[in-house]
């Protein structure tokens, strides 16, 4: 009888333990979940991103087979381009809180900044182009982008062309 | 014997009339000085008053001919004997000591085990959860053109979702 006494005791404290560890990590789980769903970056390592920088020109010419898939550069305001040629495609990693710089090739800089995992999975992004120690063309951008949909900034304007610069921010990507 | 007798005991045949006359002439005496004794008597002298009066009320409303000639009659009858029905007796089994010990330890491990899977739901890491379906395209939440003149669009991507397009006139810019 000692021995059934010593298993229902053990029973019943091993329950007793897993319920309040259940709690515990019930609660520690709703925090997470919570932290998840107010700031996600603070838990969020790197991203990868990829920044797209195309020459786009209204005089016919190519269309960069890479920019195929991209349909939204078909379409207004875009589709009054008949020439794009891809002139950098630098991939990059964002880390919250971290500026990440793209050179443009016309002299400018481009800042990104991952700001925070929205919610919904979104990323929310900080972006300046200017030259060096200026702020002369876009102080301040704010985006939320999902995984591998791109945002835009077009209007540059280089070598009789406009600079149309996507920003592409996907965890899938692998930066370099 | 009679020195045998305590003082309650004194106290409480002279209460009821059964003392001697010579003892009660002496307990008597003795409750001139016990204030305790003849409060003692007060009290049980109350409570014989009280179930006096609440026997005095039952008897009233007893017809104690009719309940006597009830007894007669229930003594008189001739005895039934009394038929029991035949009752299923409850399936014993013997179980010997070290069978119940392994009965119990299964129960013990069951509810471990339980437990355990408990704990394992409760505690499973938000991570594995299928995250809840994300907003697809991109949005500007926020933009400052400085001193440029900008406009945001919205374009349609290749799979219908809406991407964010900043369009900002300016200058051409040399390299510096």
């Amino acid at each position: 009888m000692s021995l059934i006494r010593h298993l229902l005791v053990i029973a019943v404290l091993f329950g007793a333990s897993v319920s309040s560890g259940a709690s515990v990590a019930s609660r520690a789980s709703a925090q997470g979940s919570s932290l998840a769903r107010s700031d996600r970056a603070a838990t969020t390592s790197s991203v990868p991103a990829e920044v797209l920088v195309v020459l786009a020109k209204e005089e016919p010419g190519k269309i960069d087979p890479q920019l195929e898939k991209l349909t939204a550069l078909r379409r207004p305001p875009f589709n009054s381009f008949r020439s794009m040629k891809i002139l950098s495609r630098p991939k990059l990693k964002l880390t919250p809180g971290k500026d990440a710089l793209v050179s443009l090739p016309n002299g400018r800089r481009m800042k990104l900044t991952l700001l925070r995992v929205m919610p919904d999975g979104r990323y929310k992004v900080k972006a300046a182009i200017n030259r060096p120690g200026k702020s002369d063309y876009l102080p301040l951008l704010q985006v939320v982008a999902s995984a591998g949909d791109p945002f835009f900034v077009a209007g540059q304007t280089y070598q009789g062309g406009t600079l149309v610069v996507g920003v592409i921010v996907d965890p899938k990507k692998s930066a370099q | 014997m009679e020195s045998a007798k305590t003082e309650d005991e004194k106290l409480q045949m002279f209460f009821d009339g059964e003392l001697a006359p010579e003892e009660a002439a002496a307990v008597r005496r003795d409750l001139e000085g016990s204030p305790q004794g003849a409060a003692q008597l007060r009290e049980w002298e109350r409570l014989r008053e009280a179930m006096k009066s609440v026997s005095a009320d039952w008897a009233g409303e007893l017809d104690s001919d009719a309940l006597f000639a009830r007894i007669d009659a229930d003594i008189n009858a001739p005895a039934v004997p009394i038929e029991r029905p035949a009752q299923e007796q409850p399936a014993l089994r013997v179980v010997p000591g070290g069978r119940e010990r392994r009965v119990w330890g299964g129960v013990a491990t069951g509810f471990a085990a339980a437990a355990a899977i408990f704990l394992a739901v409760m505690a499973w890491p938000e991570s594995h959860i299928d995250p809840a379906p994300t907003t697809r395209g991109s949005e500007v939440l926020e933009a400052d053109f400085g001193s440029n003149t900008g406009t945001i669009f919205e374009v349609e991507g290749g799979a219908g979702e809406s991407l964010a397009v900043v369009w900002i006139d300016d200058e051409e810019v040399g390299l510096p």
